[in-house]
């Protein structure tokens, strides 16, 4: 528990002297404060609302609930685009860092299994990135809520499905990092992922489309087997805005991935010399 | 049942396979050595002889290929049979974004130390490698000197009793060399087995009293210093020999040299000393010095190094 500890701090020491850490923090807060600042919503008879951004009136809104759940939707979405693509980006590094020569060695000769470093500090990096997600998330829920009244819980939930998309993706860099020690490498892999997960989502559609069998097979199988990053992103819209919602089979099929991947990981890891 | 020995491998091979040819590169070669507990020991061994190949595999760093490596009895693949070693790696890269305390702190932590354990030991260990006021201040402000203080301090924090260093010198000055070496005998005086990798042969044969000579891979010599770099002769130096004398003990000695009007005079035995010495008193020459020689370890070094490349 103490190595451990120790290894989830160094990733922490490591992301904030990297100026990862305050970088994510940096966004957060700039979205933070224009919720606190820049966006007035006057509620009159707990009903009718006009808001304002940069002191002028943009909207007249007759549902404030509707509203409310809008402009979460919309934080939603930066989170599983924008936010994501920066935390895998500004993640990519930290696991190669742990395997420079004259440093690996050092790590190694303590009493702590190679198992045991890698998974350390993967769950320093998922720590890393849900503070801030965490951070973001709670702060424009408050702010929201105190402005308006309303309190949608849901919103809340997109904390846990945004970090359980960054957990999925960070076992491809952590794979890609640990196979090939390219930071860059590993930031590529995960986004072409993440790019291709929106086109993949489109089955209905390319399933009519595709004359053979065979290539719907094909389409299938890498359906299934990517980590579904728009599909869990739609899920979580479609909870905030009280839409119908299945995330059963893009949450075990992405744990399903990333559980294969950091398997793979720790494999490479605990075969390699150094 | 504890071991006798600190460090025990049995025909430890470790054989590097380029990804595509397949061609080999055996870096190990069957090592088969002992270092008993509470020893000091150097390995020693020109570049790519396999010396930190084989560190690396007492480490678990590199998996051997075949053998075994055994650490207080205990397989070095095991991450417990690693408690009880410091270790400091040659060119290591400690992390720049730490400070000297965060850096230990780390390390005994990754080490099992608990928290408040640490904060105890960090001031009183960055004092005794003579870092005391660089606690605060970060890794990547340090001389090289400075890092390999603070990283012998890394190696030391959690009371190892086998500490194996890979250049522990290297890049520390003088004095700091001299610092060094007492902490190193401080540890010898309280049991703990060190285990030396160096270049630096006259370091080895300051603080070593067992060495090994690696070369391609094999061990070339193994035994005490003492009785490797035994035997040679005697030395005579006397002053203002004339040339005839000169000449008659030039007869019996191995070598002669002269420099500002002293002669030395290298016999290999102690009669042919005497004689020499019955001689230049005859011909009233003052004796300077009669001293018994011994190899020095590099002489033992580049004579085993050569033998083993000729055989």
């Amino acid at each position: 528990m103490i190595a451990t500890l120790a290894l989830i701090q160094d990733t922490f020491r490591e992301a904030l002297a990297r100026k990862i850490f305050w970088g994510l923090f940096g966004l957060s807060t700039v979205m933070i404060l224009f919720f606190l600042f820049l966006l007035n919503i006057d509620i009159v008879e707990g009903a009718m609302a006009t808001v304002t951004l940069f002191g002028r009136t943009v909207n007249r809104v007759s549902d404030v609930d509707k509203w409310v759940r809008s402009t979460q939707a919309i934080v939603a979405t930066f989170l599983y685009t924008w936010s994501m693509f920066l935390a895998v980006f500004a993640s990519a590094g930290l696991t190669p860092s742990i395997m420079e020569p004259g440093r690996i060695e050092l790590l190694l000769s303590k009493p702590v299994s190679r198992v045991h470093i890698l998974l350390g500090r993967y769950v320093g990096n998922v720590l890393v990135v849900s503070c801030n997600v965490a951070y973001l998330v709670t702060a424009v829920w408050l702010i929201l809520g105190i402005k308006t009244g309303i309190w949608s819980s849901s919103f809340l939930v997109s904390i846990a499905t945004t970090i359980f998309v960054f957990a999925v993706l960070l076992t491809v860099v952590v794979l890609v990092g640990v196979l090939f020690e390219s930071a860059a490498l590993a930031t590529m892999v995960t986004i072409a992922l993440m790019i291709m997960s929106p086109i993949l989502a489109q089955t209905s559609t390319m399933l009519k489309l595709l004359s053979s069998e065979w290539s719907r097979n094909v389409w299938r199988t890498l359906y299934y087997c990517v980590p579904k990053v728009f599909d869990m992103g739609k899920a979580t819209l479609n909870l905030i805005q009280r839409d119908p919602v299945d995330v059963a089979m893009p949450i075990w099929t992405s744990a399903v991935f990333g559980a294969l991947m950091l398997v793979a990981a720790v494999l490479v890891f605990r075969k390699r010399d150094f | 049942m504890p071991s006798d020995f600190a460090i025990e491998t049995s025909g430890l091979t470790k054989v590097f396979r380029t990804p595509w040819k397949r061609r080999e590169v055996r870096a190990v070669n069957g090592i088969s050595l002992s270092v008993a507990r509470g020893a000091t020991f150097g390995l020693l061994g020109p570049n790519g002889a396999g010396k930190t190949t084989f560190v690396k595999m007492l480490l678990s760093a590199v998996h051997p290929t075949s053998g075994s490596a055994k650490i207080f009895g205990r397989n070095a693949a095991d991450a417990e049979a690693r408690r009880p070693i410091g270790y400091l790696p040659e060119n290591h890269r400690f992390p720049t974004y730490l400070t000297g305390n965060g850096m230990l702190d780390l390390y005994a932590g990754l080490s099992g130390m608990p928290s408040g354990e640490r904060k105890k030991l960090i001031p009183g260990l960055l004092a005794r490698v003579g870092l005391d006021e660089w606690g605060d201040v970060r890794l990547g402000k340090y001389s090289k000197g400075m890092l390999q203080r603070v990283g012998l301090a890394q190696a030391l924090i959690h009371s190892p009793t086998l500490l194996i260093l890979d250049e522990p010198s290297d890049g520390v000055d003088p004095v700091g060399r001299r610092d060094i070496r007492t902490i190193l005998s401080e540890l010898e005086e309280k049991g703990v087995t060190i285990f030396i990798n160096s270049h630096l042969l006259v370091e080895v044969e300051l603080f070593c009293h067992e060495v090994a000579i690696l070369h391609k891979g094999e061990v070339a010599l193994a035994g005490k210093v003492k009785d490797l770099t035994a035997g040679k002769g005697y030395r005579l130096t006397a002053m203002q020999v004339p040339e005839t004398v000169r000449s008659e003990l030039a007869l019996k000695a191995v070598s002669v040299s002269a420099r500002d009007g002293l002669s030395d005079f290298q016999f290999l035995s102690r009669e042919d000393a005497n004689q020499a010495l019955d001689l230049l008193r005859a011909q009233h020459c003052e004796v300077e010095a009669l001293t018994p020689t011994t190899s020095t370890l590099e002489e033992v070094f580049v004579k085993t190094v050569q033998g083993h490349t000729q055989a």
